[in-house]
């Protein structure tokens, strides 16, 4: 009997992908605590890249909620992206030609309610149409809502882009001020090099505590519809539309509902995005963006929201490791090409060798309660519902 | 400028358009997915022919204001291009086991692959072809087209390319296995036809032709690591528009396209205040009107498979 806080159990529960992740992982953070602790990683650097991380990681979850669960090809992540971080700067921003200065609060809403306009515009035409098709018309839009962004200056400010971005808790009563009042800490446990956490530090806490804020609220939402006779729906429609069709079901709806939920949380990082980089220009809007986040997906594994958590951390190693390229003078190498090839290669060697991921859906797809303790049918070990399709160890 | 004008950069544009989009259609129909690749194999075969004319030079006399070692530069870009494309089926496509979709996916990779490396070879900055720009035809001002020999080089070429494309499809045997092929792979394969010789065929066909498209827009404007892919959405554009799969289609979608790209900035003469850079803009939702009125383009035969060349 196997119990919940049982840790061997848990462990020996693990499909091996799992194991080894789980034992990278600690490595890595292992790692990263030691780079933190000697002073070689900065902290603040080190939690904006986390938000970063975690930003790409929400993305990854829209993007899921449309690809991973419905089999919608969405090229136009960064265009939502670009929404929500345009809706929120373009209300809060102080150099904004149309409004500027109101509460964050407000540029959040603005960001998600054009969000889902636009979501349904573009719906509306393109989801009848077949996935290839709906693949090509998705990153049209992106490259037009980019031409609008960058060409029409009296709203965008074009590719100035907008500054001046308030971070996110501004004019909060007791948030607001946090980061100034609280004090300076120096940390000395090597000898030396003593880690200094400032008011950057705390800002970067803040925007850390947001991200995680959004990022939970988008994956409890996220399991909780994925678990329910909708997102059951969802995979039948993935699975085979005209199986659903069959079931009576309106599929072109429900296509719909997964596009604007997915836009919505890409959005949502859009939003984030603004406030914790504070400048947004159409740059951020570039069709690389939408394939970071594809490769975040396919790599962690389509349908698999824990991999699609995994795959926004992945992505950010790549886009900010490859900088460092700059700084070993004897390759002579440039950053964004070589990112390009590695995004390029990950693409490639994915499709390739591990299609359905590093962390394939499993234990998501169903509530756990769902399966009765005291089944008879239930095998000693691993996880009852899809373990024993993992042949490729 | 005048609307004649207009229409006669707009014939240029489309020649290049053209020859992005038959490749495109024929790996569609013969290799079975959206290749988004394709824009790129163009910048390969834009460079290759970059390369080929720094190495041979001006080889004397001149056809057009070019240079013959430019006609002979477009034939290395056209080759390489095509090998670029055969060691891809090879070690990247032949061997996977997916549908259209991860094919599609996939692709985008191989569009990231070839772009990084001529950005790490060449730099991400603009390159042109070491031929002095020409004036506009004196002959033909005094009818208001501002046409540079230049220009009607690219076309003159393209009509060439499209002829050889047409007369291959028609009266070879190799054209005929591969109407066969698109319109049925399986009855094709059934009558003995070696299908995945016919693959690399096209492959190289296809190929062969963005590379061709490629060298011209080095020639028409500059080369930048970009300039394939800043033209995959207009060809994308053109084939919905001819009708997937179709060649013939295509040539008639990319000529469309492309008049209606250049001749954009007109909307602003009848109240429409949009410039030249919107004219993507304009290809794409002529592209969702099209899928939306009439799915199977214009050469589409009424299956929404949209097969058959």
């Amino acid at each position: 009997m196997t119990d919940r806080f049982d840790v061997g159990a848990y462990w020996s529960n693990l499909t091996n992908a799992e194991k080894r992740l789980t034992m990278a992982m600690s490595v890595l953070v292992f790692g990263l605590v030691i780079a933190l602790l000697t002073g070689a990683l900065g902290a603040s650097y080190f939690l904006f890249l986390f938000g970063l991380g975690g930003m790409y990681a929400l993305l990854s979850l829209g993007l899921n909620s449309q690809w991973g669960f419905t089999g919608l090809i969405n090229f136009s992540v960064a265009a939502f992206f670009g929404i929500g971080a345009y809706g929120a700067a373009l209300m809060t921003g102080s150099n904004s030609p149309i409004a500027g200065g109101f509460n964050p609060i407000f540029g959040l809403a603005i960001g998600l309610v054009l969000a889902a306009i636009v979501a349904v515009a573009i719906g509306i035409p393109t989801l009848r149409l077949r996935a290839d098709y709906l693949a090509i018309a998705t990153l049209g839009l992106a490259e037009v809502l980019r031409l609008v962004l960058q060409n029409e200056r009296q709203w965008t400010n074009g590719s100035a882009g907008i500054r001046g971005i308030p971070s996110f808790f501004d004019g909060w009563p007791l948030l607001g001020e946090f980061p100034q009042w609280m004090p300076g800490l120096e940390i000395a446990i090597v000898p030396g090099s003593p880690v200094i956490l400032g008011t950057p530090f705390w800002r970067q806490l803040l925007n850390v505590t947001l991200l995680l804020g959004f990022l939970g609220a988008a994956f409890l939402i996220l399991r909780r519809a994925q678990r329910s006779p909708w997102g059951r729906l969802q995979r039948t429609i993935r699975a085979d539309e005209d199986l659903a069709k069959a079931l009576g079901k309106n599929t072109y709806s429900y296509k719909m509902q997964a596009f604007v939920l997915g836009s919505l949380i890409m959005a949502l990082a859009g939003v984030f995005y603004a406030h914790l980089n504070l400048f947004v220009n159409p740059g951020d809007l570039d069709p690389i963006t939408t394939f970071y986040v594809w490769v975040a997906v396919i790599l962690g594994g389509s349908g698999s929201n824990r991999g699609a958590l995994l795959g926004g951390f992945v992505v950010v190693a790549i886009r900010e490791g490859s900088r460092f390229a700059n700084d070993i003078s004897w390759l002579p190498l440039d950053a964004a090409p070589l990112r390009l090839l590695m995004i390029g290669l990950l693409i490639i060697l994915v499709m390739r060798f591990r299609p359905q991921g590093i962390l394939p859906p499993q234990r998501e797809l169903i509530w756990p309660s769902a399966i009765g303790r005291e089944a008879p049918s239930r095998p000693d070990r691993g996880v009852p519902q899809s373990n024993g399709g993992e042949t490729d160890e | 400028m005048s609307v004649i004008e207009f229409a006669a950069n707009g014939v240029v544009y489309s020649s290049i358009i053209v020859l992005g989009s038959i490749g495109l259609a024929i790996i569609y129909s013969i290799a079975g997915f959206a290749n988004f690749a394709h824009g790129d194999t163009m910048t390969v075969g834009g460079y290759a022919a970059f390369v080929a004319f720094g190495a041979i030079g001006g080889l004397g006399a001149t056809v057009l204001a070019l240079p013959v070692g430019f006609f002979v530069a477009l034939l290395v870009g056209i080759a390489v291009a095509a090998a670029v494309a055969i060691i891809t089926e090879k070690i990247v496509y032949e061997p996977l086991d997916i549908g259209s979709i991860g094919l599609l996916i996939t692709s985008i990779g191989v569009a990231f692959v070839y772009r990084a490396l001529i950005q790490l070879g060449f730099g991400a900055g603009r390159n042109q072809f070491d031929i002095p720009a020409q004036r506009p035809i004196e002959e033909l001002i005094a009818y208001g087209v501002r046409v540079t020999p230049h220009d009607l080089a690219i076309v003159i070429s393209a009509v060439v390319l499209v002829v050889g494309v047409h007369v291959l499809l028609q009266y070879t045997d190799l054209g005929r296995k591969m109407r066969a092929m698109a319109d049925n792979p399986d009855l094709a394969r059934a009558s003995g036809i070696r299908t995945h010789r016919i693959k690399l065929w096209s492959w190289v066909l296809g190929a062969g032709l963005a590379g061709a498209g490629g060298a011209f827009l080095g020639l028409y404007n500059a080369l930048t690591p970009r300039v394939g892919f800043s033209v995959l959405l207009v060809i994308f554009a053109a084939v919905i528009l001819g009708g997937i799969g179709s060649v013939y289609g295509a040539m008639l979608g990319g000529f469309l396209i492309g008049m209606v790209v250049e001749m954009t900035p007109l909307l602003s003469r009848v109240g429409i205040p949009i410039g030249v850079d919107y004219g993507p803009a304009v290809a794409f939702v002529i592209m969702v009107v099209v899928l939306l009125v009439r799915p199977t383009g214009i050469a589409g035969d009424g299956t929404a498979g949209g097969e058959g060349i």
